[in-house]
């Protein structure tokens, strides 16, 4: 089947040696799919019915920040350098061969542009999501058109969005999030696709599909802003989900993303905390079995004063399925008082599969803490002994991680919909897996 | 013609790290009664525990294991657990990502008469969490991360009564706990004793967990060897006395065997 290629997708912002082949990634799409599936958006109409605008939104706080910032000026050897490159005076070397003013250093590519962005401070231009432009474009295109969800100020609202696949269809959900001052917001997202009415549940094979979601999200000052997204899909489908997220003044973000199915998947999001105090929270736990592969990029900007960032992720890789996680914490120049912090644990059940795990830390400001960690491979002796204290074997204890990754997510599943889903995948993988949570709350 | 104890450890000799630190340990302990492991810290008492649950971190260096009438040496922890012999942690470890229902439901598969599915399966631990005053939400939540030691010690008591072994080793499930927990523990070895006759072996340093239990033996360890066997009139001594005057003869016999 003829293939589309997002080229250079999920791309770590500051990349390392290329022959690592974890810069960034390539997703490849079935190229002759119609739009098709289904879209479904629960939400009240306080939450539909709005003039806000996620582009709105970002306007209004530029202007809080140009009048914050009038009349500051930035006499760093870097912005000099980096003014003088896009002014075309071409570095330090003078026409006359001396060597210039020695104080002003020379830029990599990326410390220029990343000067240039902190000198312009423009909130918009600076906006970027996990997966990049390229994703964006195709699946704000699948999509057709964006709809806004927006609370308004000191309120409090719930959306649920449903994106259903169907077999050599692309279906895709185009949202922008705008959560009003001291409001509270919480979205769900469901990315599910089945192989339909025939489906044979001895195949683990469904046909191939293309399920995805564009998330923008605005948090305005103070609120709470909740986003749960689920992944679903049966093996034959490529699921893509990106978003980019702003953070205004003391603004509260907790992102989930449960990826438990799909073929092959694309996780993206990048958050902007642009104001001081605000913190963003990403919980990430993923499955992938057979030969199914995970891809994850996360980007956090850190530019308001005593911002905090926690990123952590819990995995498990069985059969010969391959994943990688990118995440960067970017302690960006003016962000005193700081914090980011990645970690991940991925469980490796089998040895045919390859796991990534890129955390990356970028520092222009001190009095900052940037921490990460991972731990990587099997269950941990004093683990395991416990385990097996209690009758659990070795072998068991492995298949215990899987299984218990989807039992964990049937139970905290918001709604029956999202739990059938669950537990549908559970059956593909387990034998009586949904028959053995007959009872337990959803 | 005598019975045979459920357990019998002979001439147990075991180490870590090539250091030996039990020494010809013998223990039997005969099926139904309570017998306690008494003695001060350091003294191995918890690795006599481990080793009969098979701990891998210690090696056996002589002598045997028998439970039941069946060598243990050479079986994996899961297979003595299976064989009936439970041990409760001292400090039980946190297992992210895995839910406490997923991981009971675990430790009950494949075991004849204990195996339930479902509702069935629900409709137990929700008896058990009434029983030992535990919110059913626990179930839900990732085994261990972010209880209180109490809360802890209350899901162990859940495993012993869940499981009903033949045989179940408290390791120090008193250390730490409020009066609230304390009773709750107390609770969950009353329930075991009534509801299996089962076997108990307590280990510890404390006297307050015994009162109210009907001990039949009472073993002192001191530097990794079994020092005293007496009835439990061995506990009010102790509480009295303390453990110092072993300690002192566990020293001059040191010394004796170096000269």
């Amino acid at each position: 089947m003829e293939q589309l290629k997002i080229k250079h997708a999920s791309a770590m912002p500051a990349p390392t040696w290329s022959w690592l082949r974890m810069n960034d990634t390539e997703i490849s799409l079935p190229a002759a799919l119609a739009r098709g599936g289904d879209i479904e958006i629960e939400a009240p109409d306080t939450l539909l019915d709005t003039a806000s605008t996620f582009e709105g939104a970002l306007a209004e706080l530029q202007e809080h920040l140009d009048a914050k910032r009038a009349n500051a000026t930035d006499d760093r050897a870097c912005v000099r350098a980096a003014q003088m490159d896009q002014e075309g005076a071409g570095g330090r070397e003078t026409s006359d061969g001396s060597l210039g003013d020695l104080d002003t250093p020379a830029l990599s590519r990326y410390q220029k542009r990343a000067t240039l962005e902190e000198v312009a401070g423009d909130v918009t231009r600076a906006f970027e999501t996990g997966i990049g432009m390229d994703a964006r474009s195709y699946l704000n295109f699948a999509a057709g058109e964006t709809v806004t969800i927006a609370t308004e100020a000191g309120s409090t609202g719930e959306a649920t969005i449903r994106v259903t696949g169907d077999a050599g269809t692309t279906v895709a959900a185009s949202i922008d999030a705008v959560a009003a001052p001291d409001s509270s917001l919480s979205l769900t997202i469901a990315l599910d696709a089945a192989p339909g009415s025939s489906d044979d549940a001895s195949s683990n094979q469904g046909p191939a599909g293309v399920i995805g979601s564009e998330l923008r999200v605005f948090a305005g000052a103070h609120s709470h802003v909740d986003v749960t997204v689920y992944v679903t899909a049966d093996a034959g489908f490529v699921a893509v989900d990106d978003s980019g997220y702003v953070l205004d003044e003391g603004a509260r973000v907790q992102v989930r993303h449960i990826v438990l199915g799909g073929g092959v998947t694309a996780t993206g999001m990048a958050a902007d905390l642009r104001s001081d105090t605000a913190r963003i929270d990403i919980d990430t736990r993923y499955l992938a079995s057979g030969s199914e592969r995970r891809d994850f990029n996360y980007v956090v900007r850190h530019r308001g004063k005593r911002t905090i960032s926690n990123i952590i992720a819990n995995g498990v890789l069985a059969g010969s399925s391959k994943k990688c996680l990118r995440g960067t914490i970017d302690l960006v120049h003016g962000c005193k008082g700081s914090e980011g912090t990645e970690r991940e644990t991925v469980l490796i059940a089998d040895e045919g599969v390859e796991n990534k795990t890129v955390p990356t830390i970028l520092c222009d400001e001190d009095d900052v803490a940037g921490n990460h960690g991972a731990t990587i491979g099997h269950v941990r002796p004093e683990q395991l002994f416990y385990l097996e204290s209690r009758g659990v074997s070795s072998e068991d204890a492995e298949a215990l991680f899987i299984r218990a990754k989807l039992e964990d997510a049937a139970l905290s599943a918001p709604d029956e919909r999202i739990r059938a889903a669950i537990l549908r995948l559970g059956n593909r993988l387990i034998d009586g897996f949904a028959e053995e949570l007959e009872g337990d709350a959803a | 013609m005598p019975i045979s104890p459920l357990l019998s450890v002979d001439g147990l000799t075991a180490s870590v790290d090539e250091k030996t630190i039990l020494h010809d340990v013998n223990l039997n302990i005969p099926a139904g009664e309570t017998h306690v492991l008494m003695g001060p810290n350091g003294a191995g008492k918890s690795t006599l525990g481990h080793l009969i649950m098979g701990d891998p971190a210690y090696t056996q260096d002589a002598g045997t294991i028998l439970f039941d009438g069946q060598d243990m040496s050479d079986l994996s922890p899961d297979k003595r657990s299976r064989a009936g012999i439970f041990l409760s942690f001292q400090a039980p470890v946190e297992i992210p990502g895995v839910p406490l229902s997923s991981f009971l439901r675990a430790t009950i598969a494949g075991r004849p008469g204990l195996e339930m599915r479902g509702k069935e399966f629900r409709r137990r631990m929700k008896e058990l969490c009434a029983e030992l005053d535990m919110d059913p939400a626990y179930l839900n939540r990732e085994l261990g991360v972010g209880f209180s030691g109490g809360e802890k010690k209350k899901v162990e008591m859940l495993q012993l009564l869940l499981l009903q072994p033949k045989l179940a080793i408290l390791d120090e499930t008193d250390s730490g706990l409020d009066v609230d927990a304390l009773g709750v523990v107390s609770r969950g070895m009353d329930l075991y004793r009534k509801s299996t006759d089962g076997t108990l072996l307590i280990i510890t340093h404390n006297t307050r967990i015994l009162e109210h239990l009907d001990v039949d033996r009472v073993h002192v360890m001191v530097n990794g060897r079994v020092v005293r066997e007496d009835d439990a009139s061995l506990i009010d001594w102790i509480d009295e006395n303390g453990f110092e005057s072993f300690e002192r003869a566990a020293e001059n016999d040191a010394a004796e065997n170096a000269r």
